[in-house]
């Protein structure tokens, strides 16, 4: 409120303003910032692993250092950043492009964001308390167990307070997309972003439950001496290996697949022209999802499943290649003949596609399973993974940073900057992967701290290293350009980009915290750009002006997250020093105060949902007459700017 | 302040109260998808004890066909399939706007959920006595956990239901608290619908 | 909050909505003594000591009648608007399903198939 109404909020009040709040744009902004972070501690390990790696025999990283900064690069890009960046952009455009006031659950809206900060720094005080988990991000069970003090139980810990986080924001897109729509806003006229979030939200409802369960087979092992890994008491590790890539592989997809929908929208965006093959875009979305569920076991071909398990594993990971080479065909088939604006997004957009598939082709070759036990563990992996995921998440990112911002901040990132950052970024990619698909059929394995002199990695391994250089200074004229634009606050108006096709850009900017004074009705697809064609540019309403009902800001959610991160300590150092704990913890100091601590976290979560669940929380109504005044405001302002 | 209307006339309680504001159609939809999370949540906990079933240490240890009684889990089923038959009650008591009778069966669906918890409690600690625990072994440590989440959902369940029983109580019914006893009967029938496959692939396949 | 239903209804329209619930109410309690039924048949096969290969599918078969039943009339899916419902838990269990299948057959225990 108090933005709209232009009043400065002192510090502590914008502060308590975003502990407590449940609007999805300040979410939005929560995700970004905390994401960004995230993000950029990501950049920073991974610029680690390639100065250790720039030159053979090198010791610049210990070898111990070198396994926890690589862990931690993984887990931190794929839990922390990568998937809360997403969550972002969700936040801020969904419900705008559906026509809601808000997402279906305010207040579990915050209560996601807020674990997933608190799990994220929980995972990130492992540096400081002790040491990093290092057994690598997918923490293989045989390795996890045995690896030494309490790295691994701040992965455990903050990956289940970061995953619960995650669930619950699943949750509320799937409600939100299924019941909130606008009238008229059928599935079949949702914009793909919308499309492919729905899809990712159903990922992540039926991928998170088995990785909940996973990292609790392996919390209970180091923590509360329970046998599931423990082979000589009858335990079975191939388990984590199951339950981890059950939940992995949807994992990638719940990352891909909103990234397709940015580019989606960004491509007939700047094409001015409509998606090509809307329905079959669809349809390739929904059957990637469902495809993503039954390929888990190949990231396990060299286990000794079998053959019969291998070659069922080996065919449906082909068959995803079907509905990806479906939307890259429509993508190309939406820029062809359109009338094309060269902007940052687009640029992101159009190197995604050769960089994509360049990783696509080398995932059907690791999916042949006889000549995946070639590839497996070397560095063709770590090139090919990161063409999907740099080539096609981060790019998504990028792009999708660039063209909402203006929803996000109200204002424009600078175009000439954000073209420099594109090309450098771009190069500097390709520069340090692409050389990798080679070091990986060298025989370089991946996860090794160093390498000798004389093995003919050393050219590739500089190439390499020069490569990630490039993308840092990408992501640092990125900081300059975001640090510009907002010392600059150059204000932009409703559809900044001028060739808005759906319905969130033909909101105002910035957009008051009830979205939509009127509800809107949608007649097509990309409505805003039927509306320009065919009517006057404007959306029409589907009703009169009426009081609109808004959710009560809450402290809870904070409280709740605390709670579990009080929790987590207590759990993480329950078994040091006990008797029946592994020997990685046994011989460690014994912390009589944990069984307290841990109790304490729980109690104060569990209060705290008693509590909401106790209090009739309903709401209050924005009256008729503030609305009313708000519009004519906003139709002064325009009328201003004309 | 939004308000809302308590003591309904029943002329004019909604045909489906739980669904008849935007927040109860959510919860309705965000609820489903829940549990569909928690049918796959179960599901790994039963690949996982499948795996791991009757896989000790040494001979001495017990194992599944040592262990279950099918007694003890036959008296345990008609507690918890008698407790979800009454949360039905509850529910049509709801809809039909009669405050009282809902409570009352609410209350009886507790009583019945504590007496099945209890059951499982003995079952835990007798088996404790035989020395097979958590620690024993992997049979042990997935045998609690598979059992133990399942009466984890009972625990939150009866907790649920009672705070429930308890805030409502001066309230009464309005379309507001009958969402929420709507959600905590699906939640209940949906611990029923998870022990029937757990009386049937830990118990009764397990002392075939 | 603002979308409680204000219609008013009429003291035949009452009476047959309250009619209809019985009956189905009816119906709740002919499931509820079939799931009872189920019940006891499965527990009665593995007691009675019948050949395992015989009565391991008809007690999964039994359990999985008895869930729809739980589904389809305690939790209401049978009724309009549950199309989701039905969707999420079909597909829920088809991956609950696959997951169990999986653990039994590849977690390298015996031969890898």
């Amino acid at each position: 409120m108090a933005q709209v109404k232009g009043k400065k909020a002192g510090f502590g009040a914008v502060l308590w303003d975003y502990l407590t709040t449940v609007d999805h744009k300040k979410i939005a902004i929560i995700y970004l910032v905390a994401g960004g972070f995230f993000f950029a501690l990501g950049g920073i390990e991974a610029m680690l692993i390639r100065a250790q790696l720039a030159v053979p025999n090198n010791d610049f990283l210990s070898a111990g250092l070198f396994n926890e900064v690589i862990t931690m690069h993984g887990t931190t890009m794929i839990f922390l950043a990568a998937m809360p960046l997403l969550f972002a952009f969700m936040n801020a455009v969904v419900p705008l492009q559906i026509g809601a006031r808000d997402v279906a659950f305010p207040f579990l809206n915050s209560l996601g964001v807020w674990l997933f900060v608190f799990g994220g720094i929980f995972l990130n005080l492992s540096w400081f308390l002790g040491g990093a988990p290092d057994a690598g991000w997918t923490s293989y069970a045989s390795l996890s167990i045995a690896s030494p003090g309490h790295g691994i139980d701040f992965y455990a810990v903050g990956l289940q307070i970061a995953g619960a986080g995650t669930l619950i924001s699943g949750i509320n897109f799937v409600t939100t997309i299924i019941t909130m729509r606008a009238p008229g806003m059928t599935y079949m006229r949702m914009p793909l972003f919308t499309w492919t979030t729905l899809v990712a939200a159903i990922l992540i409802v039926f991928a998170f439950p088995p990785l909940t369960i996973g990292v609790f087979l392996l919390m209970f092992d180091r923590m509360f001496g329970s046998n599931f890994f423990i082979v000589e008491a009858g335990g079975n590790t191939i388990i984590w290996e199951h339950l981890f890539w059950i939940f992995g592989h949807p994992e990638v997809y719940v990352l891909i697949l909103p990234a397709f929908g940015i580019f989606s929208e960004i491509f007939s965006t700047f094409s001015r022209k409509r998606l090509f093959g809307y329905s079959a875009m669809v349809f390739a979305t929904v059957l990637i999802g469902f495809f993503g569920f039954m390929v888990w076991a190949h990231h396990m071909f060299t286990v000794g499943l079998g053959p019969t398990a291998n070659a069922i594993f080996a065919l449906a990971t082909m068959a995803i290649a079907v509905p990806t080479g479906i939307k890259i065909f429509n993508w190309i088939a939406t820029i062809w003949g359109g009338s094309i604006e060269f902007t940052t997004p687009m640029l992101y957009a159009l190197a995604f596609i050769p960089s994509f598939v360049m990783g696509g082709v080398t995932g059907i070759m690791q999916a042949a399973a006889p000549a995946d036990y070639q590839y497996h563990d070397s560095y063709f992996i770590v090139a090919h993974f990161h063409y999907v995921i740099v080539g096609g998440v981060v790019f998504a990112l990028l792009a999708g940073l660039h063209f909402y911002w203006p929803i996000i901040t109200g204002t424009m990132l600078s175009e000439k900057l954000g073209k420099i950052e594109m090309v450098i970024f771009f190069i500097g990619f390709h520069c340090t992967f692409l050389i990798q698909h080679w070091l990986g059929l060298w025989g370089m394995p991946r996860r090794v701290f160093t390498y000798l002199d004389g093995q003919g990695y050393n050219t590739a391994n500089m190439i390499s290293s020069i490569g990630a250089a490039l993308m840092a200074i990408a992501v640092i004229i990125l900081l300059i350009n975001i640090i510009k634009t907002l010392v600059k606050n150059e204000k932009v108006g409703t559809d900044p980009w001028g060739d808005g096709r759906t319905l969130e850009w033909s909101l105002p900017i910035p957009t008051p915290y009830y979205n939509f004074a009127n509800t809107p009705l949608i007649r097509g697809i990309d409505a805003l750009a039927l509306e320009k064609e065919e009517g006057d540019g404007t959306i029409p309403a589907a009703g009169p002006v009426e009081a609109i009902h808004m959710p009560n800001n809450s402290f809870i959610p904070f409280m709740i997250s605390f709670g579990l991160f009080v929790a987590g300590f207590g759990a993480l150092y329950f078994a040091s020093g006990k008797p029946w704990a592994i020997d990685a913890v046994a011989n460690l100091p014994e912390k009589p105060w944990a069984l307290y601590v841990l109790i304490a976290g729980l109690a104060i979560t569990f209060i705290s949902m008693g509590v909401r669940s106790w209090k009739d929380d309903l709401g209050y109504y924005i009256p008729k007459e503030e609305l009313e005044a708000d519009l004519r405001e906003l139709e002064a302002r325009e009328r201003g700017a004309k | 302040m939004a308000e809302i209307r308590y003591d309904v006339p029943n002329e004019q309680w909604p045909v489906h109260p739980e669904k008849a504001t935007l927040e109860g159609r959510n919860k309705f939809v965000g609820f489903w998808t829940f549990l569909a999370g928690e049918t796959v949540l179960f599901a790994s906990l039963f690949a996982t004890y499948l795996a791991l079933k009757d896989q000790v240490p040494s001979q001495e240890h017990l194992v599944a066909a040592d262990l279950y009684h099918l007694e003890l889990a036959f008296v345990m089923t008609m507690f918890l399939l008698t407790s979800s038959l009454t949360s039905v009650f509850a529910v049509y008591h709801m809809r039909n706007n009669n405050f009282g009778k809902m409570q009352l069966w609410l209350g009886i669906t507790v009583l019945l959920g504590a007496g099945f918890l209890a059951l499982e409690i003995y079952e835990f600690v007798e088996y404790v006595k035989l020395g097979h625990t958590f620690r024993s072994s992997a049979f042990g440590s997935a045998f609690y956990f598979l059992i133990g989440t399942h009466g984890f959902h009972v625990i939150v369940g009866l907790i649920w239901i009672t705070l429930l029983i308890i805030r409502n109580a001066n309230r009464g019914l309005s379309v507001y608290t009958a969402a929420k006893v709507n959600t905590a009967s699906l939640y209940w029938h949906f611990i029923d619908v998870v022990w029937v496959f757990i009386f049937t692939i830990v118990y009764l396949l397990g002392v075939l | 909050m603002a979308e409680q239903n204000h219609e008013q209804l009429t003291e035949s329209q009452l009476k047959y909505l309250r009619m209809e619930r019985t009956k189905e109410m009816r119906i709740q309690m002919i499931s509820f003594g079939l799931m009872i039924f189920l019940t006891f048949i499965a527990f009665a096969l593995v007691a009675l000591e019948i050949d395992k290969n015989f009565v391991i599918p008809i007690v999964i078969g039994l359990a999985f009648l008895q869930v729809v039943l739980q589904f389809y009339y305690f939790m209401h899916m049978k009724d309009k608007g549950h199309e989701f419902a039905k969707l999420f838990i079909l597909v829920g269990m088809y991956f609950a399903i696959a997951f169990v299948v999986c653990f039994i057959m590849i977690v390298w225990i015996g031969n890898p198939i």
